[in-house]
């Protein structure tokens, strides 16, 4: 029965090939907008976690928050900031914080053979470089032995300009950075940023934290990345560094994240816009619907004499009505599989043209075949059931 | 027994009027019988053929088919009936255009839930029966008036049906083709299927063992 249906169904839906492919055209389009962004929503959410796969869950970031800032003061800081030797002390203060990494990032014009370009500069110690898991793929990293020198480190973006502007050999060029000469040490590749990894990372360039610190404008150490001992409790470690600051340093008032908590905040908030790129992607899976369900009240408008045919031969009513309510699901189970490709496609797209990592996301294809099944029983019941309520004597009669 | 109505009333509501089409038809039809009804049209032939059909239901009156009461009846079974007991003959054939002749036959055995195999086999044998064969895979439209009503008296056939009800089953054709036919029902009466024929023309009429004249929503044997 369910085979005579199927075969019922594929055959009336060829013979009217233009409708079908209407309709079939508003569920293709359909599903494909709920994949494309239900994907999208997906390449967003887990380039926002790539920066944790490859740092690490373990870190604790603090920040000055500047709700209320406080004049403080001292040669490596301006107000409110932070004096390195107190930093150093964390480690052997807070048990469950194994290491730290401050950084101060400077605002300034890089020079480089006679191009400019705006960069920002992180003033870091050697531990910033294993803290935040920065490969490095010449050279070598800033080192705690380069105090006060003039030395650099070029991320991605540097040095693709310097590439650019014709340097074969990048170590041992030599860069200008707010009217002091650098030489390059070594060379960091691209990698994900986010709240956790400064976006300087990739835009600028690393210098030694006594040499930043010496700026003629004085910039503050107000950041500080931590990671915990291991098997460290998060929630432990972020109350011993607040008693930490509140003892040691009462001007700078700590904003203390760990990656846990940016982590819980940041899915939140994914998922909140993942449910509304998927709601603005049922709208058209809606408008697909209703197009079907228009195609099955025409298609069962101009079957009412067969309808009558098959009522006097014995079909009842419930023969009828899933007759029809194939022919819409084959519709947009057709639909769906020609929606999923034009979903992953346009997606690829969208991941492609921004620059995102592309996955093909299994959730959204099962999300695309239960939809699409779904569509077409919701939106092929009511023609279906017209259909088995035409009295079978009119529908005899009709032409 | 094969049918037996019972002072059986039909109206319809056309608008604010109520039209009587049956006015206490009684009607006792005998296993083996082969009946034609007879009479102007408009006079109710149909409406009778649809009740006899259970297509429609009677406003009053019992009807008992085979022994049971009728009037009970739920769609299930109603459909059951139909797909089993009845073989229905129409005189436009009916036929659906799209499939061939082997799958317009094959039509009432889809819903018994059978193996396909088996459905085939019925569907050859009743189109060699009605001297069709050869012509499985012609479609209606590539069949002359009479071929396709052979076509659709094998589809009645198929569902082996104790009762063929035919609705003017020469209306559409020449005399000498509507004659084939009517030879058609004759031999099939003749093997024990009981033939309740609906016409208007009294040379078919006149064919049948028995002919019953409905007049003024009522019948009467003439």
């Amino acid at each position: 029965m369910i085979k005579a249906n199927v075969i019922e169904a594929a055959r009336s839906l060829m013979s009217a090939k233009q409708r079908t492919f209407l309709a079939l055209l508003g569920i293709v389009i359909g599903i494909g907008s709920v994949i494309a962004m239900v994907s999208v929503g997906t390449f967003v959410k887990e380039e926002a976690l790539r920066q944790f796969t490859d740092m690490g869950t373990d870190v604790i970031r603090v920040r000055q928050d500047y709700g209320e800032g406080k004049g403080g003061g001292g040669v490596m800081s301006g107000p409110g900031g932070l004096h390195l030797s107190d930093i150093d002390k964390i480690p052997a203060e807070c048990p469950e914080i194994g290491e730290i990494a401050p950084y101060i990032a400077v605002y300034g014009a890089l020079r480089y053979h006679g191009r400019q370009m705006p960069a920002p500069a992180l003033g870091v110690t050697s531990s910033f470089g294993r803290l935040f898991r920065l490969p490095v793929t010449e050279g070598r990293f800033v080192s705690d032995l380069d105090r006060y020198m003039s030395f650099c480190v070029v991320g991605p973006e540097v040095a693709a300009a310097m590439r650019q502007a014709g340097a074969k050999k990048l170590i041992g060029e030599k860069l200008t950075f707010k009217q002091r000469i650098f030489t390059v040490v070594g060379v960091t590749p691209k990698v994900p940023v986010g709240s956790m990894r400064p976006y300087e990372i990739n835009d600028g360039i690393f210098i030694p934290i006594t040499t930043a610190s010496r700026f003629p404008d004085r910039p503050q150490i107000d950041d500080i990345t931590a990671r915990m001992v291991p098997r460290g409790r998060a929630a432990v470690a972020v109350a011993q560094l607040r008693s930490f600051f509140a003892n040691n340093v009462p001007s700078f008032r700590p904003r203390v994240t760990s990656a846990e908590e940016l982590i819980a905040k940041m899915e939140k908030q994914m998922q909140l816009f993942t449910l509304l790129l998927a709601a603005i992607g049922s709208i058209s899976l809606i408008v697909g619907g209703v197009g079907v369900m228009n195609v099955m009240l025409v298609s069962v408008s101009e079957r009412r004499k067969e309808i009558g045919i098959r009522r006097a031969l014995g079909a009842s009513k419930r023969d009828i009505q899933s007759q029809f309510l194939v022919e819409s699901m084959i519709l947009c189970f057709m639909g769906g599989i020609f929606g999923i490709g034009l979903g992953l496609g346009s997606s690829y797209l969208i991941a492609h043209f921004s620059k995102w990592t592309f996955s093909i996301s299994y959730d959204a294809i099962l999300i695309g075949f239960c939809v699409s099944a779904a569509v077409g029983v919701f939106f092929g019941f009511f023609p279906a059931r017209q259909a088995a309520r035409l009295n079978p004597i009119e529908a005899l009669r009709s032409e | 027994m094969m049918l037996e109505l019972q002072d059986i009333y039909k109206s319809y509501a056309l608008g604010a009027v109520r039209v009587e089409v049956l006015n206490g038809v009684n009607l006792r039809v005998d296993a083996g019988e082969f009946v034609s009804v007879i009479g102007s049209s408009g006079c109710g032939k149909s409406t009778l053929m649809h009740i006899i059909g259970f297509l429609d239901t009677p406003t009053s009156g019992e009807y008992v088919f085979e022994g049971r009461k009728t009037a009970a009846f739920m769609d299930e079974e109603l459909c059951q009936i139909r797909n089993r007991k009845i073989g229905f003959v129409f005189q436009q054939f009916h036929l659906l255009p799209r499939l061939s002749a082997l799958e317009n036959i094959c039509l009432p055995l889809v819903y018994r839930n059978q193996p396909e195999a088996t459905n085939e086999k019925i569907a050859r044998q009743v189109l060699d029966r009605v001297g069709m064969a050869g012509r499985e895979m012609f479609r209606p439209g590539e069949l002359s008036g009479g071929q396709q009503q052979r076509i659709a008296i094998a589809r009645a056939l198929a569902a082996s049906p104790s009762l063929i009800l035919a609705d003017e089953p020469t209306g559409a054709l020449d005399s000498q083709t509507g004659q084939e036919i009517m030879n058609l029902f004759l031999e099939l009466n003749r093997e024990g299927i009981t033939v309740l024929i609906i016409t208007h023309d009294p040379k078919i009429a006149g064919q049948c063992k028995r002919v019953v004249r409905m007049q003024d929503g009522t019948l009467r044997e003439a």
